[in-house]
């Protein structure tokens, strides 16, 4: 058996800790569990901090400006640091033409490419023609509801976006022939709904499998166990927290 | 108290333990159930075995270790693809976060092909600005990334010769956990500067690239962790995805059993109530 490197056994007893302390939260709420949670979020902001030091302020400012003499750098960052006068009440007026910049710049850029994107080319996509010329007097209709392409799949979200969008429309009564739209833009609502619901809970319990997967590697000999031994630890801890809890009695408000 | 008052206000741990059973069972006893692949992961792998050799393919990991159950085996399997196709395979990640686990990953695969950093690959790291990156990659490549994770130069390697923007990637995945993502490369990249897109994310989010997928915005889509298994099967290298399914099976079969006893019980509530 080949021996793991030392670093490898720490991480896996980590993480197989922090994951089974995160786990406790199904039992109840306790101080274990709040434990993880500070140190995911501390972490996590550490990590952030420094890399983005790191990378922009050491890498793609000070470097290129001393060893290269790209003093055109100093123009966004004086723009950035215009953002830090937030914190000085007379001077924070200045921080809005970053602000400024910044918004009209996003927008400048966002906009026609949003509108192209997901407005103009989906518009294009709905309006499919319904029927297809193959010769001079024929006309076909695929009716395959597993290709995308088919033509009654066309016809499929022509309702669904038409009775969808008239569900949305507030300005007559949905009544009579406009209340059967309605519903039928209802159902196409359900049933996106559904297929959302259906694919977030697939995405948890995928997660559940990954840190289930690797609960299982680490239970090997080779990293030392650590799944059993901090299972046997976290169950105890809990055990000794949920007698201390009996034992004191309720706080009076 | 009746039995559907009972197993209408069961304690919700039970419900937690029989999750956690019908997940952890199939994987220490896997049975194998057959992966079906569909079309939308078939594009991907289709349009990567349609590359010659020497392509360059751009792989943006934007997702952070959260994501890292349903992305992680899917970005394995790509690198394993391209790798495997002998492309020159560029990678990248918009998420400060998952900067250091896209370095661990991509070091593995590439190791584990035996490929030689600089020359078949590389890793050029994290830049600031999300969908600003993407618009100066599309104008000039080596602006947006002068340097790579390591701090050498992009200029000086072999594997970005001949690519000077996002024009010059013969095909380029992203596989995204949110925002920064697949939709941003789409809108910021591929709409821009005319390349070919791909894409991969958490299960949470395929619902909505669907539409994306079905007017040929993106010519692939790899969903979630189910996602990843059909890839993994369809290169022929089974890892950890594949070694899931069985699981994922399992805990849906058993959340629609819960489904239909929990509407079963409440309508002989109401019946009896009158």
């Amino acid at each position: 058996m080949t021996e793991l490197p030392f670093e490898s056994i720490v991480g896996a007893w980590v993480a197989t800790g922090l994951t089974l302390l995160i786990f406790s939260f199904l039992y109840k709420d306790n101080p274990l569990f709040k434990l993880a949670e500070h140190l995911y979020v501390g972490v996590s902001v550490g990590y952030v901090i420094v890399k983005t030091y790191d990378t922009v302020i050491v890498h793609l400012v000070v470097k290129p400006i001393v060893e290269n003499g790209e003093f055109a750098l100093l123009i966004p960052v004086a723009i950035g640091m215009l953002m830090l006068t937030r914190y000085v009440p007379k001077a924070a007026w200045m921080s809005r033409y970053a602000f400024a910049f910044i918004v009209g710049m996003g927008a400048g850029l966002a906009i026609p490419r949003t509108v192209s994107s997901f407005i103009l080319k989906q518009v294009e996509d709905t309006i499919r023609p319904l029927l297809s010329v193959t010769g001079p007097d024929s006309l076909t209709f695929s009716m395959n509801l597993l290709n995308p392409a088919s033509h009654l799949n066309a016809i499929i979200i022509l309702l669904g976006v038409s009775s969808v969008l008239f569900y949305f429309f507030f300005s007559i009564e949905h009544s009579g022939a406009g209340k059967a739209v309605a519903r039928t833009g209802i159902l196409f609502l359900m049933i996106s709904f559904g297929a959302g619901f259906g694919y977030t809970v697939m995405a948890r319990m995928s997660l559940l499998i990954g840190r289930l997967t690797d609960l299982i590697e680490f239970s090997d000999a080779s990293y030392g166990r650590p799944t059993v031994w901090l299972s046997l630890l976290t169950i105890g801890a809990l055990f000794l927290l949920a007698r201390r809890g009996r034992a004191q009695p309720p706080d009076a408000h | 108290m009746s039995l559907s008052e009972r197993m209408l206000k069961i304690d919700r741990r039970i419900i937690f333990l029989v999750i956690g059973l019908c997940t952890l069972l199939p994987l220490l006893y896997p049975v194998g159930l057959p992966i079906k692949i569909s079309s939308e992961v078939r594009g991907v792998y289709d349009h990567i075995e349609s590359l010659p050799e020497q392509s360059v393919f751009l792989l943006s990991i934007d997702f952070d270790p959260a994501s890292k159950p349903e992305l992680y085996p899917q970005a394995i399997a790509l690198l394993r693809h391209a790798f495997r196709k002998h492309l020159r395979v560029v990678t990248m990640t918009l998420w400060v976060s998952g900067t250091g686990m896209a370095d661990q990953l991509v070091t593995q695969v590439a190791k584990e092909m035996g490929k030689e950093y600089g020359t078949d690959y590389a890793f050029l790291g994290w830049s600031p600005g999300g969908q600003a990156v993407i618009i100066n990659m599309g104008q000039d490549l080596y602006s947006a990334f002068p340097s790579d994770y390591s701090g050498k130069s992009t200029k000086d390697l072999p594997v970005l010769d001949g690519v000077r923007s996002l024009k010059d990637v013969g095909y380029m995945v992203s596989l995204g956990a949110g925002r920064p993502g697949v939709e941003e490369w789409y809108v910021f990249g591929k709409d821009k500067y005319k390349f070919d897109l791909g894409g991969g994310c958490t299960g949470v989010m395929a619902p909505g690239l669907y539409p994306l997928l079905r007017s040929g915005q993106i010519n692939g889509l790899i969903g979630g962790l189910r996602g990843a298994a059909e890839y993994e099967s369809l290169i022929g290298q089974k890892g950890k995805a594949v070694a899931g399914m069985d699981a994922q099976s399992a805990t849906h079969l058993a959340i629609i059993l819960l489904v239909i006893m929990c509407n079963l019980f409440y309508f002989s509530l109401r019946q009896q109530r009158g």
